[in-house]
């Protein structure tokens, strides 16, 4: 459901041009902010009336589609216990996300690490770049689902295969990023710290590691995206709990308010999750583009 | 490693041979083959202890490459360099300047320098005092929690050059430092440089394309042929300095008169 993401949308690359380094006049600031979030909330209000309207003219069943009440029910319901029934299938919302975000957090975190890990060997070596970039690039064009069932038939249908797709959707754009970045770091600092009485070690530690910072972190944030855009996916057999096993063990029912609830979760989680990476690149690497 | 002391005067560096650099029938190639580029030489080339030697020359006359040969950077195709004794090695027979900073921009003005210190194998606990003497040194002081591209190209020159200064290496090498700055800038930091290396009497190696630094700067100018780059012209310098104002330097007839005939020596060289 793309038409939710895109009330923010126009906000994040419009701060990230805003920001750094000098702030804008406190007086002009407050009704800089105003004009600023007036077209994503005005967007975010026509797609609420448009939908009801949609949703009020019968023109579909309200199977196909739920107005927004129904949905909005749908969400306190499975976010609440009512009558004894707690949130749906006796997980919350809110539960249903964190274990998610668990496996993410997991599954990514492996992918991740090796990806910076193999991003820095291939970079560094270009014999292992040759040997590793061929299946790197095989395994980034795959969708996770093509490997999803092969993943089930080696791993069987707990935890393990869907934190491996997880890691295994996570590792490409990282080690990809990352070995970029380690083969251009600039010559002239390398040598510059050798000048200084820098070891091999002390190089890696100090110039090629700093370095490749900055690209590598966009590498993750982008390794995140894929991860979360595979989070169905890897629910998709046993998924319960997990907001992906939701979704889909709704879609079973042809539940579409909680179907649309779970969208709505995976899509504004994953637009905070990326604004956090945003903001802590930002922290972390003040330097990026003035080397 | 030596002790981080500034005040090794410049008998003791004579007597050990510390920073003097002979460069024996050197000759450097690039590439192989029929197309190898033949950058310097042969030269051969004694810098006695204390010594401040300017190479200058046109536009690639190899003097780039013979700062990098007594760098250890690059090995010569023939021939044989050696500093205070030894084979040169990076970052342990010579404290190197570039054309350009070479900043760490992840690091601070500090960051930097502390780098420096940790190679140079300092005890962390002499940090804060070596650090505060070095940007004192440079004219740096209070700049030490700046980030390095917040500050002017000059600047950023200044901490390349305490950065250098750093591991007390008894050999300072730069490499046309101040090409890309503004004249006044330059003449600043000229006399900077030239303050600094008369302290200590550490041995240094300058290479400049201009006739009016080389003078100003050096004891002894060397000027380059063009590719391959081989000796020209080597010319010892007399002027009085300790004694003299730079403006005053600059502005003295004999000044004029070197300056003339170090220009009209690199042209001749550049034309042959």
């Amino acid at each position: 459901m793309s038409t939710t993401s895109r009330p923010s949308r126009p906000d994040a690359p419009a701060a990230r041009a805003d920001v750094p380094p000098e702030r804008p006049l406190p007086a002009g600031r407050t009704w800089a902010r105003v004009r600023h979030a007036a077209l994503p909330l005005g967007s975010l209000l026509l797609f609420l009336v448009a939908w009801q309207l949609l949703a009020a003219s019968g023109t579909w069943s309200d199977t196909l589609v739920p107005p927004p009440a129904k949905v909005w029910d749908a969400f306190v319901t499975v976010s609440t216990t009512r009558d004894g029934v707690r949130g749906y299938n006796g997980t919350t919302l809110v539960e249903h996300l964190g274990i998610s975000l668990r496996r993410i957090a997991i599954g990514g975190g492996i992918g991740i690490a090796l990806g910076v890990l193999f991003g820095l060997l291939m970079g560094t070596v270009g014999r292992l770049r040759a040997l590793f970039e061929p299946w790197i690039t095989f395994l980034r064009t795959l969708p996770p689902l093509a490997y999803f069932s092969l993943l089930v038939i080696w791993l069987g249908i707990n935890e393990e295969p869907k934190v491996t797709l997880l890691a295994v959707a996570a590792f490409p754009p990282v080690a990809v990023s990352t070995t970029t970045a380690v083969a251009a770091v600039p010559k002239s600092l390398i040598e510059a710290a050798r000048a200084l009485g820098g070891s091999r070690w002390d190089v890696v530690r100090d110039v090629v590691v700093p370095s490749a910072l900055p690209e590598t972190l966009t590498g993750v944030r982008l390794a995140v995206g894929v991860a979360y855009s595979s989070l169905v996916a890897a629910e998709l057999v046993n998924g319960l709990p997990g907001i992906g096993g939701m979704v889909k063990d709704a879609a079973n029912y042809n539940n579409t308010p909680v179907v649309l609830v779970g969208i709505f979760t995976i899509g504004v989680s994953g637009l905070i999750i990326d604004g956090l990476l945003l903001r802590l690149e930002r922290a972390v690497v003040p330097w990026r583009g003035r080397a | 490693m030596p002790s981080h002391e500034l005040t090794a005067s410049r008998d003791e560096a004579d007597a050990a041979g510390a920073g003097a650099v002979r460069l024996d029938h050197v000759t450097h190639r690039y590439g192989r083959g029929g197309e190898a580029l033949t950058a310097v030489g042969p030269v051969d080339l004694t810098v006695p202890a204390g010594e401040f030697l300017v190479l200058v020359g046109a536009s690639g006359c190899g003097k780039s490459t013979l700062l990098r040969l007594i760098a250890g950077f690059e090995q010569p195709t023939h021939g044989s360099v050696r500093v205070s004794g030894t084979g040169p090695r990076p970052g342990r027979t010579a404290g190197v300047v570039f054309q350009t900073p070479r900043l760490f921009p992840w690091r601070t003005v500090r960051g930097n320098i502390d780098l420096a210190l940790r190679y140079a194998g300092v005890d962390r606990a002499l940090w804060p005092r070596c650090r505060a003497e070095l940007l004192g040194r440079v004219g740096l002081e209070g700049t030490e929690k700046r980030r390095v591209w917040e500050i002017s190209g000059g600047q950023q020159q200044r901490v390349a050059i305490a950065r250098a200064l750093a591991a007390e290496n008894p050999l300072l090498l730069l490499d046309e430092p101040f090409a890309a700055l503004d004249a006044l800038t330059r003449e600043r930091l000229q006399e900077d440089v030239r303050r600094v290396t008369d302290r200590t009497g550490r041995t240094t190696v300058f290479v400049t394309h201009s006739a009016d630094e080389a003078v100003f700067l050096g004891s002894r100018i060397v000027v380059l042929t063009r590719s391959p780059g081989t000796v020209a012209l080597d010319l010892p310098i007399t002027l009085p300095r300790g004694d003299i104002g730079a403006e005053e330097l600059r502005g003295s007839p004999e000044f004029a008169e070197l300056r003339t005939h170090v220009s009209h020596a690199v042209k001749a060289a550049a034309a042959a």
